[in-house]
This record gives C-alpha cells, sequence and structure tokens, in this order.
C-alpha cells in the first residue's frame, strides 16, 4: 500500500523515523502486560483532554451560570451526559490508574539510577492529578463542590504564616464567588494542563530514552520490538479501561450533579471524593489547631520521602533500601485504607449525617426537577434562585421557620398555638369553616383579643345557602389585581350581583369597611378589600400593625412585623405563593398542588415563576 | 568592555525589561484580592461594621437557640445582589436578669467553615462536616475545633419589645484566636 501523500509529507519531513523510534524499540524480556500502565494512563489522560474541551464548549464560569451550564450539559445537550460521565469517571481512573502506576514503579524498583528524573516527574505529575480533581470538582458550583471547596482552601489558609494569603488568592477573596470560579478554571483548562503536557512529554521522552525496566532475569533470545506485540497488549487494555468508564457512566447515568451551591444552607455535610476519603478521616484525629499537620505536613512528607527515595540507595545498601520503600508503601495503602474505611462507617452510623443527606438529596431532586420544568426554569440571575425562590423548597421553609411558632400549618405548630391555622389559607373551604365557627382553634380561638367574629356569630341570622355565597364571595377576593381599586373592582358588575355580596354588605359590612362599598363602624376590624391576596397578605406580614389591618390592636397583641432586614422579598414570595399552593410539582406526586382546584384559590397563571 | 560584552550584557538588559513588563502586573493582577478595596468579592458589602437587625425580643424563648439568617446586599465580584443571606446567627436568650440578655454565635464553624447546626435531640452545637461540637456556651466539646464558636456583639434597642441586633462579622478559620476578616 503506497500513499503518494504520506511519502510526499515523510520525504520532507522524516516522520516514519521518528515514529520507527518507538515502534521499533527493542524489548529485552518481550512485550508484557506489566508494561501498559503508561500507554493506558495516556489514553486516559487523552479521553479528559477531549471531553474536557468538548465541555470548554459548552460550560460558563460564573457563580450564576456554572450550574446552569452544567445542568444544561448533563440533561440537556444530546449526549452530553456521556461526556460529562466520561469526563467524571475518567478523573477517577486517572487517580486509580495513577496509584497503580506508582506502586509498581516502585515495587519494581524502577525509579532507581538512571531513571530518577522520571520518578520524580511521576510524582509531580501526580500532584498535578489531584489538583485537576479539586479544580475540577468545584466547577459545577455545585452544593457538593462549593462546600468541599470552602474546606480545602481553608485548610489551605490553616497553614502557618503564609497561609491566609495563599488562600485569598486562590479564592479570590475572603469568600467565595465569581473569581473563586474563573480562577479554578482557569487553573482546571489552563495552567495545569500546560504544566501536565510539559511533565508529561518529559516523562515520556525519558521513558524511551532509558527504555522500560527490564524484568531481573531475562531467558535469552526473547527479544521482541515494540510494535506490534506491546502495542496490542496496551490498545487492549486502554479499551479494557475505557469500557470500565463507559460502563460506569451508563450504570450511574452520567456524572452526579448536587443541587445549586447555597452558601446559607444551614447544614450542607460536606464530604470529598473517594479517593480523598482517607485524609478527609485523618483530619478529624487531629485537633483543630494542629490541622496543619495532617492535612499538609503528613502528605507533604510522604511525598518527600517518596521523592528522595532514588537518592536513598547512596546511603543504603539496595536490598534494605528496597525493603523499606515496600513496607512504607503497605503502610501507606494499609493507612489508607484503614482510615478509609472508618469515614464510610462512621457516616453511615451517624444519623444526623444521613438526615442532612436526605435533606440535599431532596434539594437535588427539586432543582432538577425546577430546572427542567417548563413552570419554573432557571432564572436569569442564576441557579441559586432556584431554590431560592421556590415556594415549595423556601416558601415552606421560610413559613416554618417564621409563622409556625404561634400559626399552626397541617397539624403542626412549633410553639404555642396564638393564630389561626394556615392550612388552606383563604380557600373558600377555609372562609366557609370560619363562618361557621369563628372561635374554634382553627380560626380566632386561640387569637387573643380577636372576638368580634365569635360575637357577630351570636347574633347572626344568615342561613346556611347565605354563609356558602359569602364563602364564594370572599374567596373571590383573592383573585382581585393588585393594582386595581376598590371603585374599578366594584365597576365590574358581576361583583355586586354576586349571590354573596347581598349578604355580605349586610352583616359583614358593618365592621369591615370597604371604602364605596360597606360603612363598617360598629366594630373596628381589618379591611377585606382583596383579603387573601398575594398583596394584602403580603401587606399583612409586612405591615400586620397597619391602620387598614390590625392596628386597632395594642402592639402586644398584633402579629410581630417582618421587615426586610428578616425576610427578603424572594421568601416573602416564595412563602405566599406555598400558602396558596401555588407551585409545580412532578407529575407522579400526589400533592395539594397536583391538583390546585382543591386549594381553591389558584390563579390562572398558577405556578409562573417572577 | 568589547562589543561583544557589549551586546551579552545589553540582552541581558533588555530581555530582563520584556519579562518584567508582562511579569510585574501579572504578579499584582494574581495577588488583586489580597488589596482591601477589591476583596469584597462573596462577602457583605459593608463588611464589619453595621448592626444587622434579626429578630425582636419576644420571638426568642430562653435558652432555646434559633437561627436567624443575616441578610446584606452581597458583593460578587462583579455582580451586586441586593438583599440576600450572607451568613446565619444562632441566637440564643438569657435567662431574666442575665447580662448580656442575648447571646449570638456566629453559624460558621471555627473549624474549616462548615455551618453549625444543632445535634437532632437538639441539645448541643453540631458541625456536620468533621464533628466538631459545642455546648451551648459556645465551648468546644472536643478537640476538633481551633477555639469555641464565635460570638458576636449583640445589642438590644429600647423598645418595649426590643429588637435584637448583631453585628455579623466573619473570621479566620482554623486559628485558636478569633482574627476577623477584612
Ligand atoms: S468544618 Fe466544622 S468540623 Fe470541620
Amino acid at each position: 500500500m503506497r500513499n503518494p501523500l504520506a511519502d510526499w509529507i515523510n520525504e520532507r519531513t522524516g516522520y516514519r523515523a521518528f515514529a520507527r523510534t518507538f515502534s521499533d524499540q527493542v524489548m529485552p524480556g518481550g512485550a508484557r502486560w506489566r508494561y501498559v500502565f503508561g500507554t493506558t494512563l495516556a489514553t486516559v489522560f487523552l479521553v479528559q483532554a477531549f471531553s474536557g474541551l468538548m465541555m470548554m464548549l459548552a460550560y460558563s464560569p460564573s457563580s450564576n451560570s456554572a450550574w446552569g451550564s452544567v445542568y444544561y450539559i448533563s440533561n440537556v445537550m444530546w449526549m452530553g451526559w456521556i461526556i460529562r460521565g466520561l469526563h467524571h469517571f475518567g478523573a477517577q481512573t486517572v487517580m486509580v490508574l495513577l496509584g497503580m502506576h506508582l506502586v509498581q514503579t516502585l515495587l519494581s524498583g524502577a525509579y532507581r539510577k538512571p531513571r530518577e528524573v522520571n520518578w520524580w516527574l511521576g510524582l509531580a505529575l501526580f500532584v498535578l492529578v489531584v489538583g485537576f480533581g479539586h479544580t475540577g470538582y468545584q466547577l459545577p458550583w455545585d452544593q457538593k463542590g462549593y462546600w468541599a471547596t470552602k474546606v480545602v482552601t481553608n485548610i489551605m489558609g490553616g497553614a502557618p504564616v503564609v497561609g491566609p494569603y495563599i488562600k485569598t488568592i486562590v479564592v479570590g477573596g475572603n469568600d467565595y464567588g465569581n473569581q473563586t470560579l474563573t480562577r479554578f478554571y482557569g487553573l482546571h483548562v489552563g495552567v495545569l494542563p500546560v504544566l501536565l503536557f510539559l511533565c508529561l512529554a518529559a516523562h515520556v521522552y525519558l521513558a524511551k530514552r532509558h527504555g522500560l525496566t527490564p524484568p531481573a532475569h531475562v531467558a535469552p533470545g526473547r527479544e521482541e520490538n515494540y510494535y506490534p506485540a506491546q502495542t496490542f497488549r496496551n490498545t487492549a487494555v486502554s479499551a479494557l479501561v475505557v469500557a470500565i468508564m463507559m460502563g460506569l457512566v451508563l450504570y450511574h447515568g452520567g456524572a452526579p450533579l448536587d443541587a445549586p451551591a447555597d452558601p446559607s444552607t444551614p447544614d450542607y455535610p460536606a464530604r470529598p471524593e473517594w479517593f480523598f476519603l482517607s485524609l478527609f478521616q485523618m483530619l478529624k484525629s487531629f485537633p483543630g489547631r494542629l490541622e496543619w499537620v495532617g492535612s499538609i505536613v503528613i502528605p507533604g512528607s510522604i511525598l518527600t520521602v517518596l521523592a528522595l527515595l532514588p537518592l536513598l540507595e547512596k546511603v543504603l545498601p539496595w536490598k534494605v533500601l528496597h525493603f523499606l520503600a515496600c513496607m512504607f508503601l503497605f503502610v501507606l495503602v494499609g493507612g489508607a485504607g484503614y482510615f478509609t474505611a472508618a469515614a464510610l462507617w462512621s457516616d453511615a452510623h451517624d444519623e444526623g449525617f444521613k438526615e442532612a443527606r436526605r435533606k440535599a438529596d431532596a434539594a437535588e431532586a427539586r432543582a432538577r426537577f425546577l430546572a427542567s420544568s417548563p413552570q419554573a426554569g432557571i432564572p436569569p440571575d442564576g441557579a441559586g434562585f432556584l431554590l431560592r425562590r421556590d415556594p415549595f423548597t423556601e416558601g415552606k421553609a421560610v413559613l416554618e421557620k417564621k409563622c409556625m411558632s404561634c400559626h399552626v400549618l397541617d397539624g403542626q405548630v412549633a410553639g404555642e398555638q396564638s393564630a389561626a391555622d394556615l392550612t388552606d389559607f383563604g380557600s373558600r373551604a377555609w372562609i366557609r369553616g370560619l363562618l361557621e365557627e369563628p372561635s374554634s382553634a382553627k380560626y380566632y380561638g386561640k387569637v387573643a383579643k380577636c372576638d368580634g367574629m365569635a360575637e357577630w356569630k351570636k347574633t347572626s341570622k344568615l342561613t346556611a345557602k347565605e354563609l356558602d355565597d359569602v364563602a364564594d364571595f370572599v374567596a373571590s377576593f383573592a383573585k382581585i389585581p393588585a393594582d386595581i381599586t376598590p371603585d374599578e373592582w366594584l365597576s365590574d358588575e358581576t361583583v355586586v350581583k354576586h349571590p354573596g355580596s347581598e349578604p355580605f354588605q349586610k352583616e359583614c359590612g358593618k365592621c369591615h369597611v370597604i371604602d364605596g362599598y360597606t360603612e363598617g363602624g360598629v366594630r373596628d376590624s381589618p379591611r377585606l378589600f382583596a383579603w387573601g391576596s398575594p398583596q394584602w397578605t403580603e401587606r399583612m406580614i409586612r405591615k400586620p400593625g397597619a391602620p387598614d389591618l390590625y392596628g386597632y390592636l395594642d402592639p402586644q397583641f398584633q402579629m410581630p412585623a417582618f421587615g426586610r432586614d428578616q425576610l427578603t422579598e424572594d421568601d416573602l414570595k416564595a412563602m405566599i405563593r406555598y400558602l396558596r399552593g401555588d407551585y409545580p410539582m412532578p407529575m407522579d406526586r400526589s400533592s395539594k398542588a397536583a391538583s390546585p382546584e382543591a386549594a381553591g384559590n389558584v390563579p390562572a397563571a398558577a405556578g409562573h415563576l417572577p | 568592555m568589547t562589543r561583544r560584552d557589549l551586546y551579552r550584557l545589553g540582552s541581558r538588559v533588555l530581555g530582563g525589561a520584556i519579562k518584567l513588563a508582562v511579569a510585574v502586573p501579572a504578579l499584582a493582577f494574581l495577588v488583586s484580592p489580597l488589596r482591601k478595596k477589591v476583596a469584597g468579592q462573596g462577602g457583605a458589602s459593608d463588611s464589619g461594621g453595621s448592626m444587622e437587625t434579626l429578630t425582636s425580643l419576644s420571638q426568642l424563648k430562653v435558652g432555646v437557640p434559633r437561627s436567624f439568617p443575616v441578610i446584606r446586599d452581597r458583593n460578587d465580584a462583579w455582580v451586586t445582589y441586593p438583599s440576600e443571606p450572607v451568613g446565619s446567627v444562632w441566637l440564643i436568650r438569657q435567662p431574666e436578669g442575665a447580662k448580656p440578655e442575648v447571646i449570638a454565635y456566629s453559624a460558621e464553624c471555627p473549624h474549616l467553615g462548615c455551618a453549625i447546626n444543632l445535634t437532632t435531640d437538639a441539645r448541643e452545637f453540631l458541625c456536620p462536616c468533621h464533628t466538631s461540637a459545642f455546648d451551648f456556651e459556645g465551648k468546644p466539646k472536643n478537640q476538633v475545633p481551633p477555639r469555641p464558636m464565635d460570638r458576636l456583639d449583640v445589642e438590644l434597642t429600647a423598645e418595649t419589645d426590643p429588637k435584637v441586633r448583631v453585628r455579623f462579622q466573619k473570621f479566620r478559620t482554623l486559628a485558636e484566636e478569633k482574627i476577623p476578616l477584612a
């Protein structure tokens, strides 16, 4: 097979001769399976570089877009989950192979003269790979990466003297954010790859210069060229490794993506990747101020000892040195195994951890659902707001924290009930119940100084039918848009013609004022215009003591106001929407939001994020 | 000096100048987070100084810790997020007559910065990362944390139901003393 083009090129570059210096390399003991590590590693490195490049075409390194872009890669782009999955499991494969390569080199004494420099390059590669792992772990800007990075950089910051400065430079400030991401991204895709390439090129060059380390006893006559015998073995093992990676990707359905990073999570249980679990566990056995001994001195000395190995032959007989080196390795591997097992064991027996992890998993599932839901989606100011504005997550949490020391919700109360039950608050059923028995604990029975309704009930002559109509009527208040005045509302004929309008005017209107419609005057009471609507509830939370609400009560009987410094706009909106059951839920789960009509008051545009 | 010497020297000097021309700005660029002016990333925009209102006294029960978010404008490099939770604080109301009336702890673990929570039985504080545990006086209950929980300054306003105001700060992790971060 002659290829004129290849000939033409060869004549001018001599590439064939160069390639032949590899392929014709003589292997004294013949081709062996044990020589495959280097090439297999190179293969996985290539897979990493390639899948990494692919993701660079879709990834966006900023604290408000990183999570979304990774979500997009994994869940929307065609086969993106495979690309990212390969990269994710490739990183772990590199760790494993590199460890095996190191062990094998050490056991066979391949670091001895003249290969010292190559041994050192190998160690440098190891450090670089760890760097890749750490920087890559936080790029998705999910909870896992965020908290792990926080811990790792704080370890760095704990180093004596220069630690805090180094940490600030690496993190890009005191806190984690855009600058952290851009820095880690730059390291991960620019600085580290260049260093890795340089080390790798030198490593390969030297490996070729010294040849492979032959086995101790070579049978004469068993000589083989590198190509094709060794090449085949290399390719076969590389293929096997890639197949395993692919298997992992398929089995796990790609790489994991935790909920978007949220610095205000109260209890995220940060854990590193499995290959750092042993270090992580070791941290627990060092008292805080000696942290850096465990995290910097010990790993540092292990590396130093390894680096010095080839030089120790000058002082120790080879047999002794080799025995010690093997012992050292044995202790290392044993220690790492022990600590890893201990870490897994203690987490498996820690209820607190399991609970925190359950919560984190639920947040992850919710975030993914919202990101994919047509009613939600990732907001323009970042995936961080995905859960922060979600009624079901944040609204519920805020409500539980701020309101349930007095109010009841779904049968639960954190303190002693001294306010109404908020379950289905504002719905027709809620109002109908109130009209039936205002002094029930569900309504104002436990609320100090709120007996106006109970008093009305004693004298009221409204029939059950009329009460039904009033309930219908009042339930419609919740749908009054925010930009409508009472006059405009009344100009709509259907309002005054509503069957509930007349009894409302006749009885409720004696106390509750609606300008131009009811007079009030008998007793002080809150205005009911747009009662139960988001704008009404918002005002009730921000200013319960306003003259049109409960300002007529003495301050100690009013509901406490929640100002902007205690409750953000987002939280308030989320909370109100949660009360109204106005949020998207996965189809297959039965909840009150899955059948919004049950709540009775869901506006037409339910489930639309602002 | 011979002509050859001059060439040698000249190459050195000019070569050095070329390197410096990029190295100096590059170094400054890299260490710029160390400068106070740009260090505001991710943190609160007015770090240190101001007091934040967290709740009112009547919302707290004696001896029962409750956590409150600290809400501030937050700077993240080139972005400003208005009113966001930037951290949280544990408040414990002290028995009647005790001084101070309310104790505030930063929820950031002095160990490596995870968030401190209550244990499941709500008897003590526990950090889910490396099991730092603290009692309600903030004292460490094991060897892991380098120092007690970080107390924050508290101030009560002079109303019938006083507002609880706290000076929210972050401190260097792993240090034995409380060293405020700029
Ligand atoms: S960060 Fe809290 S125990 Fe380590």
